[in-house]
């Protein structure tokens, strides 16, 4: 691939895209003008409202006997006034003044009810009441909009209070309205203050210290700061928004430059130009990504100008570096989404059939992000997994300052993985001529999978085949948790790494032995492997922890992992669980399958790319540097030697010298491992000198013994 | 001499249908080939197998000695294609579609500009050279589309109904190009349904009919073995008797 190429077919594409008028008025002109245009008129509505509300004087009704000064008190401040003139029907009303009626009963609020949260408001009110004569009237007064309140003081008020007892009141209200729940509000506090007069009396009468019918003076106090406050409010549409409208930036470029380009006839043109079809999905692709980008930018600076500078007050408020880490996570999610889109349309003949092939694909991608409005969902090692949302519950994290390290580099890699198979699959696409011409194409052979007897996988498969068994391996991982190390690691070793190793080689007919290097070992292969395999754990504990010491919480958690939970195993059964049995699978996947699959791409680009997957699938940024050495080292084993057993056994060997350190603490304090989580300095510069000899050793494998293709 | 273009045994199926069943040519240098057949007899399949942008299912192309499946870019380098449906970019102007091919076949931006130049003034596009091709008329579109087609100097022309939809005066001025192209000793292939345009421009004619070429030769010969006196005879006799077999 030529960069120069694709640079000079994504500049034409970027020049054609925003040559268009339909591109750029999604990609530039809607966010722009959409999120002040919603919010100013939103935020000035809702505050001409609240204070024509809060101007307003309620009016409410008073029904019922008044004890003295309560009239007084509730019209004290202005904010109150009392209209005489909204009766109740006679019956109701001579109920009251007669002692006939009594406030009903109601069921007490059951025990499971929380308060707060959605509807906290009319949750004040209580539990619903049986109907009556008085809710009756009274519901009539506050829905025809003659009160916004009505206050209904029963019977029993005068003799309680006479009796220093507790008087029943009733407030009315409707939560619809917002002059009654102003109403009903202004009703509580005045009734608040009125109550804690005639308590202080009562206190003052009977000689009681102050607070005695108090008990306990509770104030709430909310802990979030402000910045956390406004990034849960932003948390709940903000990512939803950012990705359906980055995504939308990349939705109608995906069309116009492939089912549009089909429909114009200018694919044709292309085609026939020296130009790969690789260089031009990832001209197209680029371009495509670009647009989304620019989209997602817009987004972003519209809504942070819009949130910091039209936005009445501090309720809201969000950091320029905040929005630009949130863009940032963006990138992955477009990477991958732009693939999607660029696969499926070109697909469609014309730019209608590409709308109705990418509308479902759209909404299907898009809407999941909305889970940030759901209360409870949260980034974990579930949802990281999953692709758009992990990336959605991400920024809502980021919002929150909630992102834990670990949950970011497990989305970033997921959305990687899956942006990395979507980019293959649209290169697949592309490679398909009858695609690009406008016909159709058979799945199979469109994703490369048809049987090839005898063969190797290619890079694609590869690649495919990590993918798919990280993913695998992860969700499987997770759902044994419960299952105990043991069994965890031996169905993770078995089912998700040797099975769909071996799977997948004989489904597609790859020759095994090629594919797998299943070949037998040079003898100074073997000699390189046992050298490699016992000096390796102690460079990374003695040198690259010491350099980049990992969390105490990971290195316990290793530990117990290493020892099979504590649980008392013998010795060699921690070798066979922990050394051979991981070996074995890990090695025939990655250094079998993978690696030759990676073969094509030269050996450094084949090494690296081999040993950074193994890196990756060990889930954690700090094993990260660790693993991918490691790494290296076995994959340059194998492909000096040409045979998967040498990897096996320094594999192995590097797997049960750890374990039997962490085993045999005595062992691991002779040689001076016990007290640190990293190794002492003599034993790692003899490691250095061993695993420097075993790499000196393998220069003696005889040249041309691990070319497959001579085999 | 190696010839410009070399093809043979061309197969191309479409599902259970061979739409070019067993297809060799040769087009040398200086030479203009018309390629000759009704609707659907595979002339767009075989044009497009020997552009490169269609796979032959089996057989092969060369051009300029170069197999077009080893070294599709080296090939097409050497390649200038052109059809009646296809099109430019709706909102790039003639000289920005001109320096973008430029570009891609990897000439040197004054080199573009120089080449440029020649053909607006040569194909006459002063006038609309500067305007998006979306305003176009057919026959400027078809114009500029030569010009892209000319524009890196290839040794080979491939041009599959060129003229199609274009009214008479813009069909004449690209058929006078074609002929520009040949005295200046490229190798043309061109397919078309106007028979006084094979008649006038080719130096060889191929009848293709289902799939295969049924007759080959100089205009002369053609109309000598059927004993017409122009071509549209000599075809529809030559493609009427295969249907009557067939």
């Amino acid at each position: 691939m030529r960069p120069r190429v694709v640079l000079e077919i994504v500049r034409k594409e970027l020049t054609e895209t925003l040559r268009d008028r339909r591109t750029l008025m999604l990609m530039i002109a809607l966010p722009v003008l959409i999120y002040p245009l919603l919010m100013i008129g939103f935020s000035k509505l809702q505050v001409s409202q609240l204070e024509a509300t809060a101007e307003r004087t309620s009016r409410i009704a008073v029904w019922g006997a008044a004890p003295d000064g309560l009239r007084e008190a509730i019209v004290g401040d202005g904010k109150i006034a009392i209209d005489g003139g909204i009766r109740p029907s006679d019956a109701v009303k001579n109920g009251l003044e007669q002692g006939t009626l009594t406030r009903p009963e109601v069921a007490p609020r059951s025990a499971g009810a929380r308060p707060g949260g959605q509807g906290a408001r009319q949750a004040a009110a209580g539990p619903p009441e049986p109907d009556n004569p008085v809710l009756e009237a009274a519901r009539a007064a506050v829905v025809e909009r003659r009160a916004d309140a009505v206050l209904v003081l029963w019977p029993d008020v005068g003799p309680a209070l006479a009796a220093a007892g507790a008087g029943s009141v009733s407030i009315y209200f409707d939560s619809v309205r917002e002059d009654s729940l102003e109403a009903q509000s202004r009703l509580e506090s005045a009734l608040g203050a009125y109550r804690a007069g005639l308590v202080a009396e009562r206190e003052r009468a009977h000689g009681l210290v102050r607070g005695f019918a108090l008990g306990l003076d509770v104030r709430a106090t909310n802990v979030a700061r402000e910045a956390r406050r406004s990034g849960q409010i932003l948390g709940l549409f903000l990512p939803f928004l950012l990705v359906t409208m980055s995504l939308l930036g990349g939705f109608y470029p995906a069309i116009d430059l492939t089912a549009g380009e089909k429909e114009r006839g200018t694919m044709q043109t292309l085609l026939c130009a020296p130009v790969s079809p690789l260089e031009i999905v990832a001209g197209k692709y680029l371009a495509v990504w670009v647009t989304s980008l620019i989209a997602a930018f817009a987004n972003v600076v519209s809504l942070g100008i819009t949130v910091m500078r039209i936005l009445p007050g501090d309720a809201i408020s969000v950091s320029p570096s905040t929005l630009l880490l949130a863009f940032a996570m963006l990138l992955p999610v477009t990477l991958f989404i732009t693939a999607v889109f660029l696969a499926v349309a070109a697909f469609a003949k014309d730019f209608k059939d590409g709308q109705n092939f990418l509308t479902p694909v759209y909404m299907l991608l898009a809407m999941p992000a909305g889970v940030t409005m759901l209360r409870g969902i949260e980034l974990n090692a579930w949802t990281a997994f999953v692709p758009v949302v992990n990336i959605a519950l991400l920024i809502k994290a980021l919002l929150i300052s909630e992102a834990a390290p670990d949950l970011i580099f497990l989305s970033l890699l997921s959305s990687t993985a899956y942006a990395a198979m979507a980019v293959m699959l649209a290169a697949r696409v592309f490679a398909r001529e009858q695609v690009l011409l406008g016909g159709r194409d058979s799945l199979r052979a469109l994703l490369g999978f048809e049987r090839q007897t005898g063969g190797t996988p290619s890079p694609a498969f590869a690649l495919t085949a990590f993918a798919l068994v990280l993913v695998l391996a992860f969700y499987g991982s997770l759902l044994l948790q419960s299952a105990g190390t043991m069994a965890t690691l031996l169905v993770t070793e078995f089912g998700f790494f040797l099975a769909p190793t071996l799977l997948l080689v004989v489904g597609f007919g790859f020759s095994l032995t090629r594919t797998l290097s299943l070949r037998r070992p040079p003898l100074a292969g073997l000699v390189a492997a046992i050298l490699i395999g016992s000096s390796a754990w102690a460079v990374v504990a003695g040198g690259l922890l010491r350099l980049l010491p990992p969390p105490e919480s990971l290195v316990r958690a290793l530990e117990q992992l290493l020892l099979l939970d504590g649980a008392p195993a013998p010795l060699w059964l921690v070798w066979l669980v922990i050394g051979v049995i991981p070996a074995m699978s890990e090695e025939l996947f990655f250094r079998g399958l993978v690696l030759s699959g990676l073969r094509r791409l030269g050996m450094w680009p084949a090494l690296l790319t081999c040993a950074l997957l193994f890196a990756l699938a060990h889930s954690s940024v700090y094993r990260l540097i660790p693993t991918f050495f490691i790494g290296v080292l076995l994959s340059w084993l194998v492909w000096k030697t040409g045979s998967i057993w040498t990897s096996i056994l320094a594999h192995a060997l590097n797997n049960g010298i750890a374990a039997t350190l962490v085993y045999s603490k005595p062992l691991a304090a002779a040689i001076g491992a016990g007290t640190h989580a990293y190794l002492g300095w003599k034993p790692t510069l003899a490691a250095v000198v061993v695993l420097a000899a075993g790499l000196l050793v393998l220069r003696y494998v005889p040249p041309g013994v691990a070319d497959p293709e001579k085999q | 001499m190696v010839p410009t273009l070399a093809a043979e045994g061309l197969v191309k199926r479409f599902g259970p249908v061979a739409a070019v069943d067993g297809v060799g040519l040769t087009v040398s240098a200086g030479e203009v080939v018309g390629l000759l057949g009704p609707n659907g007899a595979g002339k767009t399949t075989t044009l497009r197998m020997l552009a490169g942008i269609l796979t032959p299912d089996a057989g092969g192309v060369r051009i300029g000695g170069l197999d077009i499946h080893d070294r599709p870019l080296d090939a097409k380098r050497r390649l200038g294609f052109l059809s009646g449906d296809t099109q430019l970019y709706q909102r790039l102007t003639t000289r920005e579609v001109l320096r973008y091919f430029g570009r891609l076949y990897g000439m040197a931006d004054p080199l573009i500009e120089a080449r440029t130049a020649r053909l607006v003034e040569e194909l006459e596009m002063g006038e609309f050279a500067n305007r998006p091709c979306g305003t176009l008329s057919s026959g400027q579109k078809q114009r500029a589309n030569i010009a892209r087609a000319f524009l890196h100097g290839p040794d080979l022309l491939i041009l599959d109904e060129p003229t199609v939809a274009l009214d008479v005066i813009s069909g004449q001025f690209i058929v006078e190009s074609i002929r520009r192209e040949r005295d200046a000793g490229r190798a043309v292939l061109f397919s078309t349904h106007v028979m006084s345009e094979a008649e006038y421009l080719c130096d060889r004619i191929l009848l293709l009919h289902r799939g295969r070429i049924i007759d080959e030769g100089v205009l002369d010969d053609l109309l000598a073995r059927s004993g017409c006196r122009n071509l549209t005879d000599a075809f529809l006799l030559r493609v009427g008797r295969e249907g009557s077999r067939s």
